[in-house]
């Protein structure tokens, strides 16, 4: 919100202060001044007056003028290229070496013709466009012919040496959409005195018209009738102080409207009481029609909607905007002034939905005081008798059901000592309490605050207490630690472990990524295999690609990589743990996505991302987790999964619960992605975490040596490493170990076959092995795979 | 040439043989040849019964042959280790070439800052609990003091399942859900880090999606000097030892007094740069103490307790820490971006 700092000057006491200064003292107190905004600049100006004007010997649009400064500076010789440059013409000068907003002004030769100085327009001279009429902006400005010849203040001559303060009003403090609070705020806030002016009276006479609310959403509406105005341009000052708040000046009519506005924070509307179908105005909220405003466009009101009506007619869109029908114009010489109080929950709503928003739709909605409605009718008619000639003015008339009621808080010093951690006397409290405008009374220890009918937002001791620091300022409070109680804390079990496995798969080289929750509804039933459930659908999204919480991280992370693959990062490998939320799941999901090659040695050894990566890391995520190999199963999908590899993929089980896939995406998904290939492990991270593990019990080395003997054999490509580690540990008790040393696939064995190399571990915990118990034992494992799978053992 | 003369003269020649060899071969038979059983100066002993004085003769022999063997055994040494190190030589490596081992991964900037704020607060004995993106509109707006048709409720355009159910615009709502959850109302010290939603366009500055951290300490006696205190430790830890922090009076639905913290520009000191525009302050966290209001709907008795709260904005942080341009940069993970956050 923006206000003079003139009109501020005129009524606090600011002497000594600049607008700086207040800005900085008004921030702190919780009254941000954003910027500070001058209306115009310029250095080195002067009144002139053009003795003569001739054109310009070398041009078609310029011309020489002579101009006289006055008797301190004489007269210059200036080459002028406005239209409206003329003989007699009182004109700003911008004198040589004047600093102008876009332009320093120089001596100067313009096509062979000297040329001292520079005559303005006021946008040159930094006014906004939006003031200026387009005669203004086309040529210079042409001063009224009692300007006075040789006057250096000429931003002061026109009213334009004023700078606004642009205040950020914070949601609890509606009431400095107001001057005439803002006073109030910037005389307390920097202990200075209110000037304050007397009202002048207007009688009244008895009036006719009658008012009246049919909703709970209008408990107060008054009007005024008021004949005999008569719409003409409004004086300077009152157009300056409406440009200084960024509202361009109307006429008279609509101007005091508008100031009233801003001096109050009362929105006003007026009618044209000659154009209303009856006398009188009701507020209601059942209508359901179409109607016209003053902007010429047709609105849907519907049940809810608060409109101003007249014999049942719409009148106004309360609040928001005046019907067409009943505008004031130029022609109006009787109005019906209204000041009312309607919920700004209602006015919020229609607002929204029609799309149309004011400044006076935007002080309902943030609350307006509904104590001040006889004031803002009696400081109306003075500034319309004053600027608009009325010639009648009519008595308030009131509907007002609006309960009155003082607010007084109670509260204690030791209350706000307490809660500001200072120690303020309570001469220190009641000072700052009644700089601030409030009503102090003791009574024993308490204080009872009687709280300002503009401060609609304070309701209770804290708000007291903010007050009392934000007068006092902050610097008054001291750092200091909370004393507790010492307790157990410190991350729980589950956040360690999630810490533990991040930290892992950065160490094995995984980057860590954060990407959006929101996804198109289409993208939610990519690689949805874990937790399905229908997504949750936004009601307002911003756009479609946005508008469904994913119920998966494997998509986010495979279009990161796509991102990537496609600016310059063809291989690398990624990890995210976030939440998953759909209708009946709350779960975490962890998800590593790898993609192109990997590489060794800087990057003489690269080979592509393949299964067994994930699978590498999804055994030391179950190591860090405690989970024993045998607690989860790997096994080829139970469904159709056409976005994985159909035989290098598989699903993660505990018992029958799924608890992750894992697996090479198909070459389709990878066309789709835009990627050569990657790896995709998601895991149920909250199911896993929920996994209880036994505690570590130390196994004793062993006693007796181990005997191992390597087996090579050849058998058919569909034989599973798992089913004959199975037979071979099933063939002998001795034998209690196998892993596997070498996998071989090519030319040198049968097309469909394999050959695998395997070391077996044979021992006896309680004594050493013999020769023939070991060839035995060895025997027996061979023929096993003979009979189970037909191998040939390599010899 | 008695005996003893003759043991002499082999010393010498084996000695002077012994400087001649350079291959292991020779000094393999020049061991033969001199020291073996069968060698010459084993070969001495055999004439012992021809000397006349049997001890001075023995005793030429013996240091004759512990000196030619350990000339021998220093020649050995001297050419194994010659060998060895010809090896070695052989083995030479680039030393500028890379490691077998792969280069760790990084971090998005996003969760370092959330991992570090974790970290002060954890070792100040807080607790860090988790909340959900899915919130009710009970805990994200009622419970925190913005009823239906709140002024303030303008500030934040929220994103919609239903009427009740939404993407949380705060991460203040863990607040609540915490507060509510304590069947036995005792202190509460906890942050809350997690993501949030508006209805902002993503741009440089504004993403739809943000994180917050959310702090909450609930106990008798809880004033805006702790909340000062707490948070002018937190700034020196996460900014630097010289930080000071300044209170500005603010607005938030749920704190009464609310207050805007500023930390003094770790870029500049407090000089004025443009990173602070010049004012020497950032502006770096809104905090106050729990509304009363919110308190008593949360089961707490504002007049026996009180608390402050306070929520950081990880991306700012971020932004402001590591000289990060532009928001989307955070979530566009960009691994030639991310690379530096190791």
């Amino acid at each position: 919100m923006k206000i003079s700092y003139k009109w501020l000057q005129q009524h606090v006491d600011l002497t000594g202060l600049t607008p700086e200064d207040i800005a900085n003292k008004m921030t702190f107190a919780g009254a941000e001044v954003e910027s500070i905004g001058r209306m115009a600049s310029g250095t080195n100006l002067v009144i002139g007056k053009v003795l003569s004007c001739v054109n310009h010997p070398d041009s078609d649009h310029l011309h020489v003028l002579q101009v006289d400064e006055g008797p301190v500076h004489g007269v210059h010789q200036i080459v002028c290229g406005a239209p409206n440059a003329r003989e007699g013409l009182k004109v700003i000068v911008a004198r040589t070496g004047a600093k102008l907003p876009e332009v320093e002004i120089k001596p100067s030769v313009i096509r062979g013709v000297e040329s001292d100085g520079m005559c303005c327009s006021l946008l040159e001279l930094g006014v906004d466009r939006k003031y200026l009429s387009d005669k203004q902006v086309a040529g210079i400005e042409e001063l009224p012919e009692d300007a006075p010849v040789g006057e250096e203040n000429v931003l002061g001559y026109l009213g334009l040496d004023d700078v606004s303060l642009d205040i950020s009003v914070l949601p609890n403090r509606p009431d400095l959409y107001a001057y005439e609070n803002v006073a109030k705020e910037v005389a307390c806030i920097c202990e200075r005195p209110l000037i304050e002016e007397e009202m002048r009276e207007i009688p009244v006479k008895p009036s006719h018209f009658r008012v009246g609310s049919l909703s709970a959403k209008c408990p107060i509406f008054t009007a005024r009738l008021i004949t005999g105005v008569k719409t003409k341009p409004s004086p300077t000052w009152l157009s300056r102080i409406l440009e200084n708040a960024g509202i361009r000046s109307i006429n008279n009519i609509v101007d005091i409207g508008n100031y009233v506005m801003l001096l109050t924070g009362q929105p006003l509307n007026m009618y044209d009481a000659d154009k209303l179908p009856v006398r009188e105005l009701i507020v209601r909220d059942d209508l359901e029609m179409d109607y016209v405003a003053m902007d010429g466009n047709s609105y849907k009101i519907i049940d809810g909607d608060l409109v101003v009506t007249s014999g049942g007619q719409p009148m106004c869109l309360a609040g928001i905007m005046t019907a067409d029908a009943c505008k004031v114009d130029e022609r109006t010489s009787n109005i019906v002034v209204e000041s009312a109080y309607f919920a700004g929950a209602s006015i919020r709503h229609t607002s929204n939905r029609i799309g149309l928003s004011s400044d006076s739709a935007l002080r309902f909605c943030k609350g307006i005081n509904p104590h001040q409605n006889e004031y803002v009718q009696k400081l109306t008619s003075m500034l319309l008798t004053d600027l608009a000639d009325a010639e009648t003015v009519g008595e308030t008339v009131v509907y007002d059901v609006y309960p009155h009621e003082e607010k007084v808080i109670k509260t204690s010093l030791s209350y706000i000592n307490g809660r500001l951690g200072t120690s303020f006397t309570k001469a220190e409290v009641i000072s700052a309490l009644t700089r601030d405008h409030m009503g102090i009374a003791e009574s024993g220890d308490e204080l009872i605050v009687h709280v300002p009918a503009y401060r609609i937002d304070m309701e209770g001791e804290a708000d007291v207490t903010e007050e009392v620091i934000r007068v006092l300022g902050y610097d008054n409070v001291k750092s200091i630690m909370p004393t507790v109680t010492l307790d157990l804390t410190g991350l729980t079990r589950e956040q360690k472990l999630e810490n533990a496995i991040t930290t892992h798969l950065r160490e094995r080289g995984l980057t860590g990524v954060i990407t959006y929750t929101l996804v198109s509804k289409k993208e939610t039933e990519k690689f949805a295999y874990l937790n399905v459930a229908a997504p949750y659908v936004l009601t307002n999204p911003m756009t479609v690609e946005r508008e469904a919480v994913r119920t998966n991280l494997a998509h986010s992370l495979l279009s990161c990589a796509s991102y990537n693959a496609a600016h310059q990062n063809k291989d690398g490998a990624i990890y995210e743990v976030s939440d998953i939320d759909a209708p009946g799941v709350a779960s975490r999901h962890l998800c590593a996505v790898m993609f192109g090659e990997r590489t060794y040695v800087g990057d003489t050894v690269r080979r592509p991302y393949g299964f067994y990566d994930g699978k590498g890391l999804l055994t030391s995520i179950m190591n860090i987790l405690g989970v024993q190999p045998g607690r989860y199963s790997l096994s080829p999908w139970s469904l159709g999964k056409e976005e994985f590899h159909p035989y290098r993929s598989c699903e993660i089980r505990m018992g029958k619960k799924l608890i992750g896939v894992l697996g090479e995406i198909h070459p389709n998904a990878c066309k789709e992605y835009m990627l050569k290939n990657a790896v995709v492990l998601e895991l149920d991270l909250a199911a896993l975490l929920e996994i209880r593990t036994s505690p570590i019990k130390a196994s004793v080395p062993l006693k007796y040596p181990a005997v191992t003997r390597d087996l090579a054999f050849v058998l058919l490509r569909s034989v599973s490493y798992e089913e004959v580690k199975r037979e071979l540990l099933r063939a002998d008790a001795l034998i209690k170990g196998v892993s596997v040393f070498d996998i071989y696939e090519g030319e040198k064995v049968a097309e469909g076959c394999k050959s695998m190399a395997v070391t077996i571990t044979m021992y006896d915990p309680t004594r050493t092995l013999r020769d023939e118990e070991i060839v035995a034992s060895t025997e027996k494992a061979i023929k096993a795979l003979q009979i189970k799978f037909g191998a040939e053992i390599r010899q | 040439m008695n005996l003893i003369e003759k043991a002499i003269q082999i010393k010498n020649q084996a000695l002077e043989a012994l400087k001649k060899v350079v291959v292991p071969s020779s000094l393999e038979d020049f061991y033969n040849q001199y020291l073996a059983k069968k060698g010459e100066i084993p070969g001495l002993m055999t004439h012992m019964k021809e000397a006349e004085d049997k001890a001075a003769y023995g005793q030429t022999v013996n240091a004759t042959r512990n000196e030619v063997l350990d000339a021998y055994m220093s020649k050995k040494a001297e050419m194994e280790s010659a060998k060895l190190n010809a090896k070695l030589k052989s083995e030479v490596l680039d030393i500028t070439l890379p490691g077998t081992e792969e280069e760790i991964g990084s971090l998005n900037p996003y969760w370092m800052v959330i991992r570090e704020v974790e970290d002060i607060f954890l070792s100040m004995g807080y607790e860090v609990v988790k909340g959900r993106d899915v919130e009710t509109d009970h805990y994200n707006f009622e419970l925190l003091n913005v009823p239906k048709d709140h002024p303030s409720r303008d500030m934040q355009d929220t994103f919609y399942f239903s009427p009740e159910l939404l993407l949380r615009t705060q991460t203040s709502a863990s607040q609540a859900h915490k507060m509510c959850e304590m069947t036995e109302k005792k202190p509460i010290r906890m942050i809350s880090p997690g993501k949030a939603y508006r209805r902002d366009d993503d741009d440089m500055t504004h993403s739809h999606q943000f994180a917050q951290i959310e702090g909450l300490v609930v106990d008798r006696n809880i004033s805006i000097a702790n909340l000062k205190g707490t948070l002018e430790l937190f700034a020196k830890k996460m900014f630097g030892e010289k930080r000071e922090i300044r209170l500005r009076s603010s607005y938030f639905p749920f704190t009464e007094p609310s207050v805007e913290v500023d930390v003094s520009c770790f870029n500049c000191g407090g000089k004025g740069c443009a990173m602070c525009k010049g004012t020497g302050y950032i502006e770096i966290l809104g905090a106050g103490m729990v509304n009363p209001k919110v308190l008593e709907m949360c089961g707490y008795d504002p007049k026996e307790w009180s608390g402050f709260a306070f929520g950081v904005g990880v991306e700012r942080v971020a932004m402001l820490r590591y000289c990060i341009d532009d928001i989307r940069r955070i979530y566009q993970n960009d691994l030639r971006f991310l690379k530096d956050f190791k």
